[in-house]
Formats: structure tokens, sequence, C-alpha cells
């Protein structure tokens, strides 16, 4: 089941409609559509196992659509060889040929293509200037570092003048610090390219921070579309919710009192009253709210109209923020402080809720 | 210190002390390993030694009585008596022309076939693999015989194509060609097919160069395989002209009677270019060899 | 992956085609045409009538036959055994050493391995020469003084070709050992010497479990090896006027089909001694498994 509607506007450059994917009898996705704008950067975005490779290869593919059509530029390709698609993709482990130099490895699709050696050569040459490469040209992959190899791959990729790059989990082998970078050097290439990315990754962070827009799968359904804020803000299910925002979402299960012009009057564990965010019109049944760590704030346990009350288990000091970790009749709760905050662990407090920052969910994980 | 904590330590110290000195003793019983070991291996190496010294002493000298380790006189003349008096020179040749064509030949088929087997779909590839699987547990010497009936059928007894054939069969090599194949990451061909290539240019552009190891290695150890090879060639081959060198050096001790030094000669020229392939290609040969009993473990 | 059906069938038959030919030829037809030919009575080269199991009754009447039976299994028993656990002794000496020393002596060990059988031959028909072998020198002391024609005393015959065959294809052994030696880890020994292990300790509980199964890889390999022995015993036994005493499977192979020119009976005999290995191999890739569960 698809989610996510798309406003009508410009033809997609790249479409997948109502594709299924099955390996036997396994059905890993199953009647899912998608449309990727021309010049965006896309991230499909999930925990491992949730489709997201599978659908990238598809694109590219790599893997065969089982049921359903494949459009790239407004032609359909689903029955067309990887090669013809005018896609290019940059994999997790890179594949630079370890047996050629790193300006071959570039060049590499062209050679295949008959191209003179000057060609290739200048090509080559060009590539490398823009992923500052040109003194690494004829060394080897194996003499390279994680960053340097990922941008032999990225130059491999250009070198091809793609009409949709392809992206999968390419920053996953790097160490935190060069991940950092090489986001940066993704932004400014798609800056300067503009050209149609389509990147895979489970790390919410570089989704959030590279993407025009995320498409947040669950087990072969695409769970929410919409631009990283959107996401944020306006969760439209408790997976989404919970996936998107580091550190997590804080959930826990409360009654409904009484429901108001947009918000709902509720009871949380413990006793406490609160009002939450309600955009549905109703709401019935077991109800979970959820509200991000900084959007919580930690009161005097003297209140009494703090929703909720605990006791502060461990204290978590970043230096810009400070993560408090309270123990309460509604679970182990995160609140996020900004600065220093004068916190010990056995203090008991209340706790306070932003309520225009809540999120309520029913009993299927849709917001409400 | 305290005296609490010096009566600590010493009961700390005693059993590391009789561990250091179980390791001291250990290098003894070490030592007297060593020693053994290079005595063994001196042992083993006196065979040769003692074959190649032979050749360079005189004949009258080799059945003096006594033992010299050295010649009293050097001399050349037994290489020279089988260069004149046999058939060496063609004997090298063929020898040189079969094992080359069974290298070549067996290299490109295993490579060829290892690919296939390795990365295309076709009907019939678990046939084709089932059958090599089983032709390595047939052993070709009980194959002698209707080798022969072929071969004889064919009209190719006594011809250097006769020898060459059966040696053709070379399942091992498919074997390890498949499994290193299977072994190259996805990824790399993925990559490439995206850039376009076709299974030509995968094989010979990503697959074969990526696994030019074990291509020497296995040439070089079908070469010398081929090059000793005694069985089928003596079999194969009546005529002395067609003969190979290992089967050659077996026909001198019958013809000419019993020379020693002469006949060791000759047995070293027919040893010797093999002793030098492996000298120069030590490391190639012992992971050949460990590569293909792998195969069969 | 999407790829062109046709195109991948017609490389596939490109790059199988010599190498399905060649097989056909010189492999599924020889077996298939030795079977077959163990239920005839054909000569060498030429068609023959159909026997059925005639040929398999006579060879268990055959005196000679059952002769060169029990001596592979002599010879085998001589040699697998033996030169598999020497090979390990070995190994665990060189693995000791360091560096061109290694080197150096793991090439006196095998070198051996990479010379062709008849220069082997050679070589030890010298040292073992009955007037002027330097063998002599060991042997004669031994026999009360008196020259030993060790190729021409049948009881001599098999050890003597035996002892040759394992100075042989010691190397092989050595390698394969050291090979798997390398693969158990140091730390594993560095643990047992803080644990307070003796060397023979370390040996028999670390060392031959972890090592078993490339003992038994060895052994099989030796095993299957030593089955289809000929080359050493066919020259050595040149000598000897009758030299039946002395034969081995293969060589009654060779002799029926041609020097008799029995083919039919000695195709029987290939098939008995292929099912032989048959058999050996299943058995190894059991007790290879069976260890491995434990």
């Amino acid at each position: 089941m698809s989610a996510g509607a798309e406003a009508p506007g410009p033809a997609p450059h790249v479409e997948l409609r109502r594709v299924s994917k099955r390996y036997g009898a396994v059905t890993v996705i199953a009647d899912l559509s998608l449309a990727v704008e021309k010049g965006s950067f896309t991230a499909l975005l999930g925990p491992s196992g949730c489709g997201k490779s599978t659908l990238l290869r598809m694109i590219a593919g790599l893997e065969e659509i089982t049921t359903g059509q494949c459009f790239i530029g407004g032609l359909d390709v689903t029955e067309t060889p990887p090669a013809k698609r005018r896609v290019a993709m940059v994999f997790q482990s890179y594949a630079l040929y370890p047996h050629m130099t790193v300006r071959e490895n570039i060049a590499f699709s062209l050679s295949i293509a008959g191209a003179s050696r000057k060609v290739q050569n200048a090509r080559a040459l060009e590539v490398a200037h823009i992923l500052q490469l040109e003194a690494l040209l004829d060394r080897r992959p194996a003499e390279l570092s994680g960053g340097q190899r990922q941008r032999v791959a990225i130059g491999r990729a250009l070198v091809r003048e793609p009409e949709v790059f392809l992206f999968d989990e390419p920053l996953s082998n790097l160490d935190a610090k060069l991940r950092v970078q090489m986001r940066v050097e993704l932004a400014k290439l798609h800056a300067a390219l503009k050209t149609t990315m389509i990147y895979v990754t489970h790390d919410q962070i570089e989704a959030m921070t590279l993407a025009d827009r995320i498409v947040v799968l669950d087990r072969g359904n695409i769970a929410q579309v919409g631009s990283p804020l959107e996401l944020y803000n306006h969760p439209a299910n408790k997976f989404v919710a919970a996936f998107i925002g580091s550190p997590g979402m804080n959930f826990f299960e409360v009654k409904l009192d009484r429901i108001e012009a947009g918000a709902a009057q509720v009871v949380a564990p413990g006793g406490g009253v609160a009002r939450a965010r309600l955009r549905a019109g109703a709401a019935d049944g077991q109800l979970e709210l959820g509200v991000r760590p900084e959007h919580l704030a930690i009161l005097p346990f003297e209140r009494a109209d703090a929703p909720l009350k605990g006791k502060i288990a461990i204290v978590e000091r970043l230096g810009n923020a400070t993560l408090v970790h309270v123990d309460t009749p509604a679970g182990l709760l995160v609140v996020e402080a900004k600065g220093d905050v004068a916190a010990a662990p056995g203090a008991e407090v209340g706790l306070a809720l932003d309520e225009a920052q809540t999120h309520l969910f029913g009993a299927d994980g849709a917001a409400l | 210190m305290s005296a609490g904590v010096e009566q600590l330590s010493a009961r700390i110290d005693a059993p590391v002390a009789r561990r250091l000195a179980r390791l001291r003793r250990f290098d003894r019983t070490g030592l007297i390993i060593t020693i053994g070991t290079l005595a063994l291996a001196i042992v083993w190496a006196f065979p040769l030694y003692w074959a190649v010294i032979t050749t360079f002493k005189h004949e009258y000298e080799t059945v003096k009585p006594g033992l010299r380790l050295w010649p009293e006189q050097f001399t050349f003349e037994n290489y020279a008596q089988v260069l004149v008096h046999t058939k060496i020179g063609i004997w090298y040749v063929n020898s040189i022309i079969t094992s080359t064509a069974v290298t070549v030949l067996v290299i490109i088929m295993a490579a060829g076939a290892g690919y296939a087997i390795s990365q295309l779909e076709f009907p019939g590839r678990r046939v084709f693999w089932w059958m090599i699987l089983a032709s390595f547990m047939v052993p070709i010497p009980a194959l002698i015989v209707t080798h022969y009936i072929v071969l004889s059928q064919l009209k190719l007894i006594n011809t250097l194509a006769g020898v060459v054939g059966p040696q053709l069969i070379a399942p091992v090599t498919v074997i390890i060609y498949k499994q290193f194949f299977d072994s190259v990451p996805k990824d790399f061909r993925e990559a490439a097919v995206i850039d376009g290539a076709n299974d030509w240019q995968l094989l010979f552009r990503i697959y074969l160069p990526m696994n030019w190891g074990i291509t020497t290695a296995l040439a070089i150890i079908t070469f010398i395989g081929a090059w000793n090879l005694f069985l089928w060639p003596f079999l194969a081959v009546s005529s002395e002209d067609k003969m190979n060198i290992t089967v050659g050096i077996t026909q001198v001790h019958d013809a000419f009677g019993v020379h020693y030094a002469r006949d060791l000669a000759v047995a070293m020229l027919a040893a010797l270019p093999v002793a030098l392939v492996y000298l120069m290609f030590q490391r190639r040969v012992t992971q050949a060899i460990m590569l293909s009993a792998g195969i069969k473990g | 992956m999407l790829r062109s059906r046709r195109a991948e069938r017609l490389t596939a038959a490109a790059l199988m085609a010599p190498f399905a030919v060649v097989y056909g030829v010189l492999f599924v037809y020889p077996t298939l045409k030795m079977v077959e030919l163990a239920f005839t009575n054909a000569p060498l080269i030429g068609p023959g009538a159909w026997v059925g199991f005639d040929n398999f009754r006579r060879l268990t009447v055959d005196r000679l036959f059952s002769t060169a039976f029990w001596n592979t299994l002599y010879f085998v028993a001589l040699t697998v055994a033996p030169s598999t656990l020497l090979g390990l002794v070995v190994a665990l000496g060189v693995n000791r050493l360091k560096g061109w020393l290694q080197s150096v002596v793991l090439a006196a060990f095998f070198l051996p391995y990479i010379l062709p059988v008849s220069c082997v031959f050679h070589m030890w028909n010298w040292m073992f020469d009955k007037d002027f072998g330097v063998l002599q020198y060991v042997l004669a002391p031994l026999n009360g003084g008196q020259h030993v024609s060790v190729f021409r005393t049948t009881p001599y015959f098999l050890p003597a070709v035996a002892f040759i065959t394992t100075w042989w294809l010691l190397g092989f052994n050595v390698l394969l050992f050291i090979a798997g030696l390398r693969n158990i880890s140091r730390e594993i020994y560095e643990a047992a010497e803080l644990d307070g292990a003796s060397r023979w300790t370390q040996f028999w509980r670390i060392t031959w479990p972890l090592i078993w199964p490339v003992t038994v890889l060895v052994f099989t390999i030796q095993l299957i090896l030593q089955f289809k022995i000929f080359d050493q015993v066919y020259l050595f036994a040149n000598f000897i006027v009758r030299y039946d005493p002395s034969m081995v499977m293969v060589e009654y192979i060779f002799k029926k089909a041609f020097q008799q020119n029995m083919g039919g009976l000695a195709a029987a005999a290939s098939v008995v001694l292929f099912a032989l290995i048959m058999i050996i191999s299943v058995l190894q890739y059991q007790l290879l498994r069976a260890r491995g569960r434990r």
C-alpha cells in the first residue's frame, strides 16, 4: 500500500509504477509506486531489510521487477538492460577494480564503449579535476584512503554523464569524521551538477542533511514521503516518528479524557493530565503520545501541574546539550536540554510537554 | 613494603619462577628439534646431491671403492656424451612442445569453462559441473586402456598430439577457476555491467586480471605435471623420435647398458628444467599445490 | 540482473564448447567404454563378444590378480601412514624455522617432489646399486658383509620402492601440514603456555586435534595416489626376470592390456580399481565430516 500522494507538477524523472519484487515465495516489495522529480536529491531511508537497496537496484536494472513498470525520463525501461538506462551507481563497497589505476577505473565505461585513449584520458582528467583526484590518477585503489576511494567511485559514475545518479549507502564504510566531510562534498556535488540523485541509506542524519525529499520505507512499503522537516514535524505514523530524529522520540500510552478543538485532553500514566495536538477529528481506543526530547522540560518536583513525574536515572552531558534520562510511570523518557543543566541522578523531578509539539498515534500507528 | 605484601609477592614469584625455568628448558628441547630437522633435511637432500656430484665424476671414479663427496677430477664428459650419443635434443623438444601445449590448452579451456559455470546461466550447467566433480574421482590410470583405444581410433598413437590428448582432462584446474571466479564480489560484475561490459569483456578485463596470480600458479604446476608425466607418454609412443624426455631417459638405460655417470647425467638433464622452474617460482608452486589439495579436501 | 538470454547462451556455448568436446571424447566416452569393455572379451584393439561377469569371475581366481591386489595393499600400508606421520613431524620442525633457513630446508624436502619419476628411478637405482651403490655401505654390514641386490630380492623389492616413494613425495605432505599449522593461531599456544602446558601436551591437546582435517586430507590423498602406483614399480622391476611377485594393480592392467592383449580383462581390473578408489573417497568424506562435528 503506498502512501504519500504526489501533488501534480512536472512529469517525474524516475517513476516506479506499482512494482513488486518476489523471490520465489517471498514477497519483498508489494505494489509500490514512487515518483522522483528531475534534479532532486531523494533519499530512500529505512532499517535493514526494508527493501531500499532492492528498490534502487530495480531502478538500476540489477534486479528484475516482478510486476510493475519503471520509467526513466518518460521511457519505459522495465525490460532495458542496465547499461542502456543512462544511470550510474556508486556501490557501498565502491567496487573499484583493484588491478586498474584510478584513471583506468574512471575511464572504464569509456573504454568499454570503444572511445580512443585520448578521449578517455581527457574525460578522466576532467572528472578528476572536479573531485580533486588529479594527483592520484596513476595510483591503484589499494594505495588510496577510504575517502579517496569513494571519490574515485563517484568519478567513475560521473564520467558517464548519466541522467540519474544512484548511491547505495556510499558512506557507511567510512569513519564518523570522514562521513561528515563526505556528506558536505556530496551536497556540494549535487548543487553543482543538479542531476537527479537517488540515495539509499539507513542513517537518518544523512537523509535529513542531504535530501530534498525522503522516502521512508518499512518492510517493503512506503511509510511516508516528504521533505526532511515535514517528516520531522509531521510524521504520518509511529514508524516514521520513531525513525527520524536523534535521540528518538519518546512514546508512552495515554488514555483519552475528552476531545476539544484541535486537541485532546489525555491522562498520562501516573495520573497527570496533559493536552496533546489532535489533527484528526476523532480519536478512539488505545492512544500513544509521542514527544521529542527537546520538547520536554524539567520542572521542580513540587509543581502540581506537571503531567509527568519521575526520578532522574542518568545524565549525559554533550557540551552543547544535556540528555537527562528520567524514570517515570510512563517509562524511561529522554529530555534534551540546551547547554549544561544542573541535574543529578536520583533527583526527583517533574516533566512538562510542549503541547503544540506533541503527536498522538492510534492503535494502528497512524498519526491522529 | 609491608610484610604481608612481601609474603604475597613471594607466593606469586614461586610458580612464575617455575614457569620461567620450564621455558628455559623449552628452548633446549626446541634446539634439539631444530637440529633434528636440519639433520633430516641434509639426509633428504643427500640423494640428489649424490646423483648430481656423480655426474661430474669420470666413470672410472664412480666405481672406485670409498666415499668421495667431491669428485677427484671434475668433468663434464658425461654430459657431453649424453648430448652426442642420445636423442636428448629431440626429447627436450618433444617435452617442451607437449608440456607447453598442455599448459596453454588446459588454462584456456579451464578458465573459459570455469567462468561460464561460475557466472553464466545456460542449460546443462548443473550437468557439466557434476561431470567435472565426477571426473575427479576416476583415476586416470584406470582409463589408460580406453584412452589407448580411443586414440588409436583417431590414429593418434605415436604422435605428439596423442600424448597431449588425455592430459587435457584437468578437473582440478576448472574447479579452482570456478571457485576463484565465484569469490569475485558481485559488486564488480554489477559495476562493469552498468558500465556496459559484455561477458567477454568481463572475463578478459575483470575476472582474469583480478586472478592473475592463480593463473600463473596453475600454469606452472600444469607445466611441471605435464613435463614429469611418465605412464601415458610411455604407452602412447613407441618410436624414440616421438618420446618426451622422461620416457627417453629410461630408454638410454636399456640401450647402452650400465654407464652410471652418464645415465645419471641424462636423468639430471631431464629434471633440470622443472627444478629451475620450481626454484624460480617457489611461491607460486606451493600456492598451486595447496589450492589443488584444498579442492580434494 | 537483466541480461539477454540469447547472448548469454551463445557466450556460454563458445566458452564451454572446446572443454565439452575434450571431456566427451577423453573422459565420458572412455569411462563408459571401460565399463562396457569389462563385460566383453575384447582384445586391446578391436571388438569382442559379450561375456557378462566372466571377466570379474576370472579376476577372483587369477592368482596374479590377487597378488597384484595384495601387493598394492601392502605397498599402501608401507607408504601412506608412515609418510603422513613423518610429514607432520617434519612440518612441525620446519615450521619453527624462520626466514631463509626455512625456505632452504623446505626446498630440501620439496625438491624431490618436482623430479620426474624416471629421474628418481635413476638416482636411487644408483644409490642402491649392488656393486657400487653408496647405500651398500649401510646395507652390507646388515647382511653379514655381503652386498645386497635390493631389487632382485623379492622381499626387499616393495619395501625399497616404498622407501623411495616416501622420499619422493614427503615434501607434498610437509607443505600441506605447514599450511595447516600456520592456520592455528599463535595465541592458542601462548594461552596454553601460560596455563603451564608442556610441549607434549600442547601437541597432543592442541595441534593434533586442530590439524586433524589436514591429516585426514593428506592421508587420503596419499592413499588414493598409492593405489594407482605404477611408474616406480615398473621401472625398478625391469631388472627382475620374474617380476610377477612384486606386481601392483596398475601393472596388472598394463600387462593384461598391452602385453597380453586382453582388453576386456584389463578393463575389468580397471573397474575394480576405480571402485576401490571411489569407496575410499567416500569414506574420507565421511570421516572428515564425522570428526569435524565432534
